[in-house]
């Protein structure tokens, strides 16, 4: 087969693309994904004043500010050696709390529930949130909009701002609660904690209660035999805010457990001449390519991820519901990609039990809820579970406390080899002696949709309607056939 | 691509409606800019607004604000308004950067009326509809797209064709913004 160089700063235009290379059989040999990212971070931070770092990195992404809001501060509390006091440690993760069961839910409702509850061989119309509530009722569409409401308006109420906190601080945070608003947050997680138990039920009727959809979940088009990492607690449980990441293998047995300090002893990126992505991998295993299988450094970091990297959930329902998953897809490690989904649910009804917890802790109306740093700025590592993965904030200043490097590994990021992978695989099945099935861009779009990606293109296109350009080249490279859809 | 483009050498701003025309609107309407503060051209929503909340500020029953992603968060900003002008970046590719188009809810995304994490625009109301909220009807959602060079790069600037269309744009709005206010006063 031809080697086929391929520019990808002459081809991108602002979408996804993904040239798939054939045998001399028409099977796809090999299958490359490229999709523009924001550029220049970096360099945009140098000389600024590290403390603007919670403020300027929530507005990379409008999806996920507080999880870049929260490592940030914890990269500050690290860059200025400082340990909070752990009334603040407990605000910033009740805050989390609630940010990742809003995030969550609106996931679930509007792309993931989509694929199951509507079913993946609807037509695109229907394939939504409005199929959703068609199909299951329409008083859903109220207690999702509940959902995001009050989790907005708790943000607010803690953080100044619905969006974008203005609350992180070296040290601590800004603002603490008075027991009017604690019991608002309380009451209010109350109400969440029964909306997650029902989407719990709801995926447990419409899906689970369905074969054909079980048969999809367990699917080998979207398995990998990867590493999967998430953070976890002295006991092993899943924990968005705090801990110690922890790497399991595709064995299921623990091979790397370290502070978020650390990383960079066992997190490498890969950079390759044909996409702008980088490619993180685990270090120690090492770099053999976009390949399943223990001796890959491939990893995996999404909500599967972090029930897989665990032993359990720390909270009773969401633990009852962690053995439950197991139980029916056959121990662990669960690796097929769609049972993100299901994984993604069992988290919310994690974080809303623990919002409860946490507003009812007696220390949660505390008034120390920050230390003042004395000490001179270095550096710092910040690390949190953004809904879609692993979170990394790393930066480096002079003494003066202005940044002279900043390095982010976002959740998305983890995720860009299996992502890959994923695509390549879904084409692999679709694709047979030079025919292609029709589905084939459906199918490659549920791959993405169950990572949830945050790539920078992606920020204005529509779900479900991903612009996606495949083109397909024989061995000699020559373009045979192109696939587009909402690209022109 | 559906829209029209606007003429940069057009005539200079019509004059404004009467207040009283103004005033007698049917409805609450909403003027909110989309954007990035921090990547070059996504950031053009959120200048054009800045400069409207002066320019608009004697219009009563109209306010004008920002936000920074689509989909849901768009529909639920939109509650309780009889009329909503969203402004934004756009990358049609048919245009030269700084190109103003005026678009309809349901035609192409702008860069953030739609979200990769949720639903599209029309999805988002009619969502929102269901769920009993007090929402703009389709063809009273209406979206001023200005074609941008650059929403990659991380920057506090606009890049300069995209920096010379801000007063054009605000100056479309407004006449965007008094034609339905016109239209809604009969």
């Amino acid at each position: 087969m031809k080697r086929i160089s391929i520019d990808p700063i002459t081809r991108l235009e602002g979408h996804g693309r993904i040239d798939i290379f054939l045998d001399d059989q028409g099977d796809v040999a090999n299958c490359y994904l490229q999709i523009p990212e924001l550029r220049g971070f970096e360099k945009f931070c140098v000389g600024r004043p590290v403390e603007e770092m919670p403020n300027l990195t929530q507005r990379i992404c409008g999806v996920c500010p507080e999880a870049h809001h929260i490592a940030a501060t914890k990269a500050l509390d690290n860059v200025f050696h400082v340990d909070p006091p752990p009334a603040a440690k407990k605000l910033r993760e009740l805050l989390y709390s609630i940010f990742v069961a809003t995030d969550h839910t609106t996931h679930f409702y509007a792309l993931g529930g989509p694929d199951f509850v509507v079913g993946p061989d609807a037509p695109a119309a229907e394939r939504n949130i409005i199929g959703v509530i068609q199909k299951v009722g329409m008083d859903i569409a109220g207690r999702v909009l509940k959902m995001r409401r009050d989790g907005h308006k708790l943000i607010k109420m803690m953080a100044g701002r619905a969006i974008h906190p203005n609350w992180g601080l070296p040290g601590g945070v800004s603002c603490g609660l008075n027991e009017e608003k604690r019991a608002e947050i309380e009451k209010l997680g109350r109400d969440a904690v029964e909306f997650a138990k029902f989407s719990l039920q709801l995926f447990n009727d419409v899906v689970l209660g369905n074969s054909t959809y079980v048969d999809l979940i367990k699917h080998d088009m979207y398995a990998h035999q990867t590493y999967n990492m998430g953070t976890v607690d002295e006991n092993n449980h899943v924990n968005f805010y705090d801990g110690k990441i922890r790497v399991v293998g595709p064995d299921g047995k623990e091979r790397f457990k370290y502070d978020g300090k650390d990383y960079q002893e066992y997190v490498a990126e890969r950079v390759e001449p044909w996409s702008y992505l980088k490619f993180p991998y685990l270090k120690q295993v090492g770099w053999k390519g976009l390949v399943d299988g223990i001796d890959s450094g491939v990893y995996r970091a999404t909500p599967l991820s972090r029930l897989n990297a665990a032993d359990g959930m720390a909270t009773p329902l969401a633990q009852q519901e962690y053995q439950r998953f197991y139980e029916t897809l056959g121990g662990k490690p669960v690796q097929p990609t769609l049972a993100t989904h299901w994984a993604r649910l069992i988290e919310v009804l994690y974080v809303t039990e623990n919002w409860v917890r946490l507003a009812t802790d007696p220390e949660i109306t505390s008034s120390e809820y920050r230390v003042l740093p004395t000490e001179t700025p270095t550096e710092g590592v910040g690390c949190v579970e953004a809904p879609r993965g692993t979170l990394t904030h790393h930066y480096v200043t002079d003494e003066r406390g202005l940044v002279t490097k900043a390095n982010l590994i976002v959740g998305t990021t983890n995720n860009n080899a299996p992502i890959c992978m994923s695509v390549k695989k879904a084409a692999q099945g679709l694709i047979k002696k030079g025919e292609v099935n029709e589905g084939l861009l459906n199918m490659v779009e549920m791959a993405f949709r169950a990572y949830d990606p945050c790539f920078g293109c992606a920020a204005h296109t529509l779900p479900g309607q991903m612009p996606l350009e495949v083109r397909l080249r024989d061995p000699q490279g020559n373009l045979v056939q192109r696939l587009t859809q909402y690209v022109d | 691509m559906t829209g029209a483009g606007c003429d940069p050498n057009a005539a200079p701003p019509a004059e404004q409606p009467p207040a009283a025309l103004r005033r007698a609107a049917v409805g609450k309407t909403l003027v909110i800019g989309l954007g990035n503060p921090l990547i070059a051209d996504d950031s053009v929503g959120l200048r054009v607004v800045e400069q409207l909340k002066s320019r608009l500020a004697d219009y009563s029953g109209v306010d004008v604000t920002e936000d920074y992603w689509g989909g849901l968060r768009l529909m639920e900003r939109m509650i309780g308004y009889s009329r909503a002008i969203v402004v934004d970046a756009i990358c049609t590719g048919t245009a030269p950067p700084g190109t103003i188009h005026h678009l309809a809810a349901d035609s192409l995304a702008t860069q953030r009326s739609a979200s990769a994490h949720d639903v599209n625009l029309p999805t988002a109301l009619a969502f929102g509809r269901h769920a009993g909220a007090e929402l703009p009807a389709d063809q009273d959602v209406h979206l001023v797209g200005i074609e941008a060079q650059d929403v990659i790069n991380f920057s506090e600037q606009c890049t300069p064709a995209v920096t010379e269309a801000i007063p054009r744009a605000v100056e479309e709005v407004v006449r965007l913004l008094d034609a339905l206010l016109e239209r809604s006063g009969r």
